[in-house]
């Protein structure tokens, strides 16, 4: 009965209704829409981080990181790959050096990694950040991929001829002639600069180091909590150390912490800012109908009636209205999540702490995207129209027949 | 001024300046005398040279025979001789300018101001050893602090600390020469801190190249025990008529 009558209100004024309900739908849509946009954002920087090159887990010698010394290698490199490989963890191992690469005149320092090509393209994008030419072939053939900058301060284009000197391992001064394969985008300023990816035999031969690693890099692209990929081979790692990349990164991953405690401030106050604009149309259209609650009580309405029909009359709106923006917000965010955002409009590339972050940022939508809004937006307008009913109900008849 | 003896010591060939000034032995010498003695000792207006260069380091080591030509302060050429993996790999000095010249690849590359600090051929000396030097008397204020018996053997340890303006890297440099004819016995090389932080050991004289020399010298890095380079002179000419062509980037490739 109750409900029947708050319905057939609803469309007396159905103006008054459709502006209300258009209110609360926006508002839910936005809502939705700009909270998948806001996870999906976080989603795309940790990942960015990630899958360029640093990966989730990392093995090294426990020196290494501090001392970056030639001759501080993984100990049984082996038997952290075989754990990963049995776990299906996706691994890379990187041999470093540093060397000169020369062309012409000119002649850069540079950071080499020896790598199996195909390994490194599970855990890394690199392969995928090409701006010109190839990525390593699967055989050792003296090629090297590099960095942008690298490849600018060496004047170097594909199919150039670089002389590479280096300290080898065993004192000697390792040489060899070397073609560039492929230049990287930007990935990041000290790759840019520095990175000549090549051939991890070509490295045993070029650094006379042979079976030597330097970093072993897990990478399961979210599959896996870094803490568990990393428990995972923790049994083979021996003395090696075995660090995640927000250990590895704590600065950056204090930043993905920070922007999602920020998210969700801004979250609230989104959900706060809408909220208000739905009680303010539900305040004003309850409020113009207070003088026909008047009407109603003075033919013999009950407070509580008064109060019941308003607020089934803004249940039933507040439903419709967030549940139909819910909606439309879903179709807004998947939308975006198959074809992500390109934000190349704003700016031409994005650095963040020196990581390159992609241009594109796809939407993430979490169910908690989409209930987390439409409740609260159906709270918000039941909320709002409490209130002036509360008002209506506990009004004299004749006062609020006048009331204007 | 680096390691002034280095170029002093690895190479004759390497080094500048007029024959060694001929002292006076009865212990009247001035400490800018024995300076210039140690100095000159190994210089000549050109040389010609074999030796062998032996390194130990943690992870390596290595031993290379090597000659060597030097003509002036500004020239010098070294070529390395064995292990037959190496033959070949040269080295030319012209002025401050270093190139290396590699075989394997038929290449000649300059070594760049970024790496000049590097080590050269995998040894303790850093290419810019190779290009710095200058004479220890100019730019040090010198004394002699100690004369005496050591182990047996009268020496002087002359104490040298940086003058204001002299572009050196050493806080104080430690030299230790025989009281009888000022024989370089050892150097030692103060940081900023004043803590030691190589040292430099010369022993078996012998009569090269019509000068009597010790032929054997070894630097050690304080901060890296059971670590050096010793190189070993096996032949020494002085004062020889060099072409300047020896000293070109063509000859390097030879």
């Amino acid at each position: 009965m109750t409900l029947r009558i708050a319905w057939r209100n609803l469309w007396r004024n159905w103006k008054r209704t459709a502006i209300t309900f258009a209110a609360v739908s926006f508002s839910t849509a936005v809502l939705v829409a700009s909270y998948a946009l806001m996870i999906g954002w976080t989603q795309v920087m940790e990942k960015s981080v990630t899958d360029l090159s640093v990966g989730e887990v990392q093995v090294h010698h426990p020196d290494y990181r501090s001392e970056r010394s030639l001759y501080d290698t993984v100990e049984n490199p082996e038997m952290v790959l075989e754990a990963a490989a049995a776990r299906r963890i996706p691994a890379s191992a990187r041999s470093f050096g540093f060397g000169l690469l020369s062309s012409g005149s000119k002649s850069a320092g540079g950071q080499f990694w020896g790598v199996l090509p195909e390994a490194e393209r599970a855990v890394s994008d690199l392969a995928a950040n090409l701006l010109e030419g190839d990525y390593l072939g699967p055989s050792p053939q003296r090629r090297v991929v590099l960095g942008r900058k690298l490849a600018r301060s060496l004047g170097a284009a594909v199919g150039t001829e670089l002389v590479v000197v280096v300290q080898a391992a065993d004192g000697s001064l390792g040489n060899d002639i070397y073609t560039v394969a492929g230049i990287l985008k930007g990935v990041g300023e000290s790759l840019d600069r520095s990175l000549a990816l090549i051939h991890r035999q070509d490295y045993e031969e070029l650094f006379v180091f042979p079976g030597k690693v330097h970093e072993i890099v897990l990478n399961t692209r979210g599959a896996m909590d870094p803490e568990l990929a990393a428990a995972a081979i923790l049994p083979a790692a021996g003395t090696n150390e075995v660090i995640t990349w927000r250990r590895l990164l704590p600065t950056l991953a204090q930043m993905f912490d920070s922007m999602i405690a920020s998210v969700l401030i801004f979250g609230a106050i989104f959900l706060l800012a809408a909220g208000v604009g739905v009680l303010n149309t539900m305040l004003m259209a309850t409020f113009e109908r207070i003088p026909e609650f008047g009407l109603v009580k003075a033919i013999g309405a009950s407070p509580w009636r008064i109060l019941r029909e308003i607020s089934t009359e803004a249940v039933i709106l507040g439903f419709f209205g967030s549940v139909a923006g819910g909606a439309a917000g879903v179709l807004i965010a998947l939308r975006f999540e198959r074809h992500p955002l390109d934000l190349t409009m704003f700016v031409e590339e994005l650095n963040f702490m020196g990581i390159a972050v992609t241009n594109e940022v796809p939407f993430a939508l979490t169910p908690a995207c989409v209930w987390g809004p439409v409740l609260a937006m159906w709270a918000a307008s039941v909320l709002a129209a409490l209130w002036p009913a509360v008002r209506a109900a506990r009004m004299k008849p004749v006062e609020a027949l006048t009331h204007v | 001024m680096k390691k002034p003896f280095f170029c002093a010591a690895l190479c004759a060939m390497l080094l500048i300046g007029a024959a060694p000034a001929a002292l006076s032995a009865d212990g009247s010498a001035s400490s800018k005398e024995i300076l210039d003695h140690v100095d000159d000792l190994f210089r000549g207006e050109s040389s010609y040279g074999t030796f062998s260069m032996r390194v130990v380091t943690e992870h390596y080591s290595r031993e290379m025979k090597m000659e060597g030509w030097s003509r002036g302060k500004d020239y010098s050429l070294i070529r390395i001789l064995a292990p037959k993996k190496e033959k070949g790999t040269a080295t030319l000095k012209a002025g401050k300018d270093i190139w290396n010249y590699l075989p394997k690849i038929r290449r000649v590359i300059k070594v760049p101001s970024s790496m000049m600090g590097g080590s050269w051929m995998g040894s303790h000396f850093t290419n810019d050893d190779l290009v710095k030097e200058s004479r220890m008397a100019d730019d040090y204020d010198h004394e002699v602090t100690f004369r005496g018996d050591r182990e047996g053997v009268r020496v002087i340890d002359l104490t040298l600390m940086p003058k204001p303006l002299a572009a050196v890297v050493w806080g104080k440099v430690v030299v230790t020469v025989m009281e009888k004819d000022f024989m370089p016995v050892g150097v030692d090389y103060f940081d900023e801190d004043m803590i030691m932080t190589r040292t430099m050991a010369y022993s078996d004289p012998k009569r090269l190249g019509g000068r009597t020399l010790p032929v054997r010298m070894r630097i050690a890095p304080t901060d890296k025990p059971g670590e050096y380079t010793e190189i070993l002179y096996h032949e020494i000419e002085f004062d020889l008529d060099l072409s300047e062509d020896i000293f070109t980037l063509r000859n390097l490739q030879k």
